[in-house]
């Protein structure tokens, strides 16, 4: 208990002297993981799209030859950003660009760095997820744009993408939690993200602990605040699970479709005619049965007795 | 004598070394209601298909209005906005209402104005009476519901030709009348149809020709009457006498 109660008073210390730090470096963390995820779903987009224009025998060598160049290029980007670390990514283009440069070309502000690398590291993963998710959508969707004259880009911006899109949110979300996180390792080249805010503030006070602490639950509550609202983001885009009736469809008679199925037919209680005509149908009816019950009856008592004279002969 | 749509010469086409089209020489006049029957396998959704380039044939070639679609610098996008086609699956577009499937064609590819096409799809709406259903959803609607929204989407197109390529097949029984009589309606307002099936009864009394397909050749083409009254090839005779049963 004593232990709890030292941590506590400890990062209350910390959160008075460098509370405005970790704010700051929530901010920007947020900022950097919301920028890096959107542009990087841009660039995962314009990959699938690039990836998935068909061509056949028909089309033209040169056609066929840059859109198989463009697939590779594509390969290649994307083996190489997933296949490597976003902490190494940064360093190289951060410092590299410089180097071999001889200073000529370099970042003006680490943001742009950072930007562009969470950036580029996202697409690649967005790349395939996109490829995912427009492999996932029924060909005849396709099929079906085309029969109606949209061109590829028309097909894919019209119809597949909007429903790639909504099949990859889960994908997106998981994206951007993981950029809320893995941008900590932006401190490599001095962006002011939240987990910078934790080393100068532990470099400053040596409460390594409770500074961690700080870090653990600001991380945790951005991201299941960032999970929760892609929840309802993904509810949004699923869109009304009703729909309202315009008015009455003279083809099928499906039940439960109707607000007032029996609008005007024989069976529509609000309409005085059809009642008066039901209640002189009811009163036939009842009369039929009244009748069918009498001749039910004399036919009975008819073979009653004749089975009873069937067996008096079979007795004799 | 009238005008040609379109004419198919010598059209082959193979998946590998499998022949499903061999050498198909048709025509479809204006105005005309063709059905195309045969067994399953017989290749016709494949000759459907073809003519409207969601596959590429192999060999010959489809004159739209005496032009090759097949040739190079074909644009095919332009060509398949004026052939409608409607779908065994239906294909609606998931993403988009009732109403949005039947606009999106028009003003994407037509570049038809919002307002304008609104006013065209509803009338295709109210003619197979799907009007109450334009802000329902394709998940929210039955088969049969589905595909006359899928008609009316070809509609809306104004295309020159309607391919159907066995629109009830997908359907519950109960569906499947609520289908053909808009496609009978269809039939009566005088727009050219090419419709594979296998409903007999809607290729004897609403077609003007009927074309028997076999092993991926045309095995017999003539009036409802000449093909069902009096087949003259004896696989044609022996296939309606196995859906006479």
């Amino acid at each position: 208990m004593n232990k709890f109660s030292q941590l506590g008073l400890d990062i209350v210390k910390l959160w008075g002297k460098y509370g405005n730090s970790y704010l700051l470096g929530v901010k920007n963390t947020l900022i950097l993981a919301l920028v890096g995820t959107v542009l990087g779903c841009v660039i995962g987009f314009l990959c699938g799209v690039l990836n998935t224009i068909p061509y056949t025998r028909n089309d033209p060598p040169l056609k066929r030859f840059f859109l198989r160049l463009i697939r590779i290029l594509i390969r290649i980007y994307v083996e190489v950003f997933r296949g490597t670390p976003m902490v190494l990514q940064a360093v190289f283009f951060y410092y590299g660009l410089p180097y071999f440069s001889n200073n000529s070309l370099r970042f003006s502000s680490v943001w742009a760095a950072a930007i562009v690398v969470v950036s580029i590291n996202t697409g690649a993963y967005m790349a395939e997820s996109v490829r995912g998710g427009i492999i996932s959508v029924d060909p005849g969707q396709t099929e079906g744009a085309k029969a109606i004259g949209m061109t590829h880009v028309q097909t894919m911006s019209y119809v597949i993408l909007p429903q790639a899109l909504r099949n990859i949110m889960p994908q997106i979300g998981n994206n951007f939690i993981i950029n809320v996180k893995d941008t900590s390792v932006m401190f490599i080249i001095g962006f002011p993200d939240f987990f910078s805010a934790h080393r100068a503030a532990v470099g400053a006070s040596y409460l390594y602990f409770p500074s961690a602490t700080v870090e653990m639950a600001g991380y945790l509550t951005m991201t299941l605040v960032a999970s929760f609202l892609l929840r309802w983001m993904e509810k949004k885009m699923d869109g009304s699970s009703s729909y309202e009736l315009v008015q009455v469809d003279p083809l099928t008679m499906t039940a439960g479709t109707y607000s007032f199925p029996d609008h005007a037919t024989p069976f529509d209680e609000r309409n005085p005619e059809a009642v008066k005509s039901m209640q002189r149908e009811a009163l036939r009816r009842q009369v039929e049965r009244e009748e069918a019950e009498r001749l039910g009856k004399r036919a009975e008592t008819r073979r009653d007795s004749e089975t009873m004279a069937g067996r008096k002969e079979a007795d004799r | 004598m009238s005008e040609t749509i379109l004419q198919i010469n010598h059209l082959s086409k193979s998946f590998g070394s499998n022949l499903v089209l061999r050498d198909i020489d048709f025509t479809v006049d204006k105005g005309d209601v063709i059905s195309v029957i045969g067994a399953s396998g017989s290749g016709k959704s494949t000759l459907l298909r073809c003519i409207n380039l969601l596959e590429t044939p192999t060999s010959g070639e489809i004159l739209y209005h005496g032009k090759n679609i097949l040739a190079h610098g074909s644009n095919p996008a332009q060509y398949r906005a004026h052939v409608g086609m409607v779908f065994q699956s239906f294909n609606l577009f998931n993403n988009m209402t009732v109403l949005e499937n039947c606009i999106t064609g028009q003003v994407h590819v037509l570049k038809r104005s919002r307002n304008d096409a609104e006013k065209h799809a509803m009338e295709f709406l109210e003619k197979v009476g799907m009007a109450p259903y334009i802000n329902a959803r394709p998940r929210q609607i039955s088969g049969g519901q589905k595909q006359r929204v899928a008609i009316a989407r070809a509609l809306a197109m104004d295309p020159e030709v309607l391919l159907f390529d066995e629109p009830t097949s997908a359907l519950d029984p109960e569906m499947v009348g609520e289908v053909l009589q808009v496609m009978r309606r269809l039939a009566e307002t005088g727009i050219t149809m090419l419709v594979v099936t296998h409903e007999m009864a809607f290729a004897r009394d609403v077609s003007r020709r009927v074309v028997y397909m076999n092993q991926g050749v045309i095995c017999e083409e003539g009036s409802p009457d000449e093909i069902f009254g009096s087949p003259k090839k004896p696989e044609t005779a022996e296939f309606l006498t196995r859906f006479r049963g």
